[in-house]
């Protein structure tokens, strides 16, 4: 009974694994081994780097895919599998978020000698704060006039008093 | 009591424990390494020069690495396969030969270094080598984690209840899908250091 029991463990085991396909496996290698050679050859050219990055990336994906698809099983595995990598492929896409701040800003052109004048609306919005200037020195200039003015209550006040 | 817990399923979704727990493992490894990429990225188009990797890096040792950690790959698939078929001696094989590999990476990865160092680059070098160190270092500490594994495994099977346990074909496709990984990571390396 419990040898009975262990042979149909272990069958229930080997269900949850992938059926090993060698010739498969060494056509993966044979064609990682060429995309490799591939991305080698072809960065030796030096072309323009968007061309160059998107060239690479392209040969990078494909090899990662058929190392996945076909070493890790991951062609006809578990739905369950496939979620797990769509939650953290999405928060590594998250990740690249900050990539748009250089997309959209060309840091590597920024003169900042000449952001003023390069964004003259910035520019007005600092001289054009002059209301409140205003307001903010109008404060400070009745002030010492009304401090002014003590010395003066006082002086009549002694007057008075004398 | 152990074939009890087998028989009962592992889980609902019909995966077992062990192969559900390397797959999470391998989610939170994919967030550590797309964290380390688009730091990457930011620094790089963040500064206002980046060296060519033809003419800061050793190519030719970089692409040995590439043939040795793709080849170890297929030795680790043939080792499961070997196991799966109940083959001691082939995965033994297989298994050792993909643990000679690791040790090939990590020593022609060691001349590189050193060839580094004694030119006098070191990580505080530049953005260039400070990401070249951090990146390819974390994935080295990565492959000695897989040799690890791999040597324990080995080990595992000179004992014959390890090896005909039920769930040491689990183990080995863990290992495995660990070892891929590991590969996958440097598919991305070699070109965004080396080539690009």
């Amino acid at each position: 009974m419990a040898k009975h029991n262990a042979a149909h463990a272990h069958d229930v085991v080997h269900a949850d694994h992938e059926r090993p396909n060698v010739k498969l496996y060494l056509g993966i290698f044979a064609a990682l081994m060429v995309l490799t050679g591939l991305t080698v050859f072809v960065s030796k050219f030096h072309l323009p780097r968007p061309q160059a990055i998107a060239l690479g990336l392209l040969i990078a994906c494909t090899k990662a895919s058929l190392v996945g698809a076909v070493f890790m099983h991951l062609w006809g595995e578990k739905k369950m599998i496939h979620r797990f990598l769509y939650t953290a492929g999405f928060f590594g896409i998250l990740m690249l978020i900050p990539i748009t701040d250089f997309v959209l800003t060309d840091h590597q052109h920024i003169d900042h000698a000449n952001v003023a004048a390069e964004h003259p609306d910035e520019g007005h919005e600092v001289e054009s704060a002059g209301p409140s200037t205003i307001n903010l020195e109008a404060k400070p200039a009745e002030a010492p006039k009304a401090e002014a003015a003590k010395p003066a209550k006082k002086a009549k006040a002694k007057a008075k008093g004398k | 009591m152990t074939t009890i817990a087998i028989e009962n399923p592992d889980t609902h979704s019909g995966i077992s424990n062990a192969k559900l727990g390397v797959w999470l493992f391998l989610a939170s490894e994919v967030m550590l390494f797309a964290t380390l990429f688009t730091t990457y990225i930011v620094l790089r188009m963040g500064s206002a020069t980046w060296p060519w990797g033809w003419d800061a890096l050793n190519v030719p040792l970089g692409t040995l690495n590439t043939v040795i950690l793709i080849s170890s790959s297929v030795t680790i698939v043939m080792a499961y396969a070997r196991a799966h078929a109940k083959d001691l001696g082939g995965f033994r094989l297989w298994m050792m030969t993909t643990i000679l590999l690791s040790f090939a990476f990590l020593v022609v990865k060691g001349f590189e270094y050193y060839g580094e160092f004694s030119k006098g680059i070191w990580p505080s070098t530049s953005v260039f080598y400070a990401t070249y160190f951090t990146m390819t270092g974390l994935h080295g500490i990565h492959i000695l984690c897989g040799i690890v594994v791999n040597v324990g495994l080995l080990i595992m099977s000179f004992n014959k209840e390890s090896w005909e346990h039920p769930l040491f074909l689990g183990r080995v496709e863990g290992a495995g899908l660990y070892w891929h990984f590991v590969d996958v990571v440097w598919i991305f390396l070699f070109p965004a250091l080396y080539l690009l």
